[in-house]
């Protein structure tokens, strides 16, 4: 009974989400940044730009799935787990009930990924369209389930410490933005001035984006794997810790 | 089954409940009566695990709300004051959430036989959002009881109703106490201490200023009252003990007066200088 004392945190979510689905709305504006992102770099500056010797379509495809895949793992659960807390109050239903804190956040996290996955996949579909060099590999998806989690627990971090749901957008706009952009979505990290490189490389993104490239975990990888793992295991427990720790 | 000693609890310079201690009986309603801001929805936010805190003990059934919140999760149900539902799942979906955390056994027909208690059967594939107010507040106390606990909070449970449909949710209040469940509620309405709650504590700025049964509160400040409306337009009020007495004094007075039983509110007044609502 206890190992599942997650799911029902986790159907609540997907309940919600689902009925989120037949609203159009979420389905477009889920997708219409990295289309907005493809379109213009890849099709109106970068067609005409080769990178590491392919199209510069296939470099940027898979930049943008890690990308989606952080922005929606890490938005849907920052902002509704400060929502739920702050203005729904339905926060406060899960955290009364007799289930773990870890429990909490394993729902939180997996409904998060979920959400990731979702939108990254939309991404993925576009790829195979619009890019024909574009083939995903098992390590592919290892990645992005790696880098939804990842975020996903992140977001449960900002959900549970921020003050008010304005706090939110402050944390995307100095986290989540620079992220985007500058951790090797759009052009390799090497191209950047090194002290920038130095900030750059503590970026979890960055690290997503050298092994969602990759075929397979090479040695090379290994350093970029242990990093997001090291992420992920810190930002899991800390995420607990604050939930355990609720008091109003 | 309930015994609080010495709480207490700052929010920044704010006392929100001061060094307060009392008992709560098996099986009884028990409500804490006081106007806004007087700590009664910090006091059952920290018996209800939600909140820590600052000094005191609370424990319940045997067991502490601070160190055991496990134990107390398996035996409160919580009626919170602001409507905490999923506003976008339906009626049904809010119950089966709620039953798994708690890990209830025998869901559909519990979820059910709540359901029907509330009258609120055939709205079960509703979303919520699409729910009246009265609707709403019925449905959260079916979720509070849904998992049968051995204490009910009810944080000021009719807030916001009309009367007829605040008349609807008491009688489901009383219900619940019929298998010897305790229920304790907060209200900051006369009528609803007085109607509803065996025991009545009055609190003030966190701190406690009588603790009674409604009937044994009134007769300190006498049972009947005169209200007379003076030149001024103020309010002067003459208590008794008798309605003998209180006739008396009427007639002694000018037109305008008006003769009625005393209630928690004069109680109220007598105690703290000023009223409640």
């Amino acid at each position: 009974m206890m190992i599942m004392d997650w799911y029902p945190v986790f159907l609540r979510e997907m309940l919600l989400f689902k009925r989120k689905l037949f609203k159009l709305g979420y389905l477009f504006s889920a997708m219409i940044v990295p289309i907005i992102y493809m379109i213009t770099f890849g099709l109106g500056l970068g067609r005409n730009v080769r990178m590491n010797g392919t199209d510069y379509l296939n470099y940027l495809i898979p930049g943008l799935v890690a990308m989606s895949s952080m922005t929606n793992s890490y938005t849907w659960v920052a902002s509704s787990l400060n929502l739920n807390r702050l203005y729904f109050k339905t926060f406060q239903v899960t955290v009364q009930s007799p289930i773990h804190s870890s429990a909490i956040m394993i729902g939180e996290v997996l409904a998060g990924m979920v959400k990731g996955l979702f939108a990254s996949g939309l991404i993925i579909m576009v790829g195979f369209i619009a890019a024909k060099g574009f083939h995903i590999s098992a390590f592919f998806i290892v990645m992005l389930l790696l880098n939804g989690f990842m975020f996903a627990s992140l977001g449960v971090i900002i959900g549970m410490i921020t003050k008010s749901h304005e706090d939110t957008s402050t944390y995307n706009n100095f986290f989540i933005m620079p992220m985007s952009f500058f951790s090797g979505t759009f052009f390799p990290v090497d191209r950047m001035p090194d002290f920038l490189q130095v900030v750059i490389s503590i970026f979890p993104l960055t690290h997503t984006n050298i092994l969602i490239r990759k075929s397979a975990l090479y040695a090379d990888g290994l350093v970029s794997f242990a990093v997001i793992v090291t992420y992920a295991v810190i930002f899991f427990i800390y995420g607990s810790l604050l939930i355990k720790r609720y008091s109003e | 089954m309930i015994k609080i000693s010495g709480l207490t609890k700052h929010y920044g310079d704010i006392v929100a409940v001061d060094n307060l201690s009392l008992e709560i009986r098996k099986g009884e309603i028990f409500g804490l009566l006081g106007p806004n801001g007087a700590g009664k929805t910090t006091t059952i936010k920290i018996l209800t695990t939600l909140s820590k805190p600052d000094a005191g003990s609370c424990i319940i059934d045997g067991f502490d709300v601070v160190r055991n919140p496990y134990e107390i999760k398996t035996r409160i149900g919580v009626m919170p004051q602001e409507n905490n539902l999923d506003r976008e799942l339906t009626a049904y979906e809010n119950l089966l959430i709620y039953g798994m955390l708690h890990h209830a056994s025998l869901l559909p027909e519990k979820i059910e036989r709540i359901l029907k208690m509330v009258e609120l059967w055939d709205r079960k594939n509703s979303v919520v959002s699409k729910f009246s107010g009265g609707m709403q507040r019925r449905l959260l106390i079916a979720r509070a009881l849904l998992t049968e606990p051995a204490v009910l909070f009810l944080d000021e449970p009719t807030i916001g109703l009309d009367p007829q449909i605040r008349r609807q949710l008491w009688e489901v209040i009383r219900k619940t106490k019929i298998d010897g469940r305790t229920v304790v509620l907060t209200t900051h309405y006369i009528e609803e201490a007085e109607l509803l709650c065996d025991r009545v504590c009055i609190v003030f700025k966190g701190r406690l200023i009588a603790l009674d049964t409604p009937e044994n509160l009134k007769k300190t400040v006498g049972e009947y009252a005169v209200d007379m409306i003076d030149d001024m337009g103020k309010l002067i009020q003459y208590m008794f003990k008798t309605r003998d007495e209180a006739h008396e004094k009427a007639k002694q007075l000018q037109n305008g007066v008006t003769i009625r039983r005393s209630n928690l509110e004069d109680v109220f007044m007598k105690l703290t200088g000023g009223k409640i609502e």
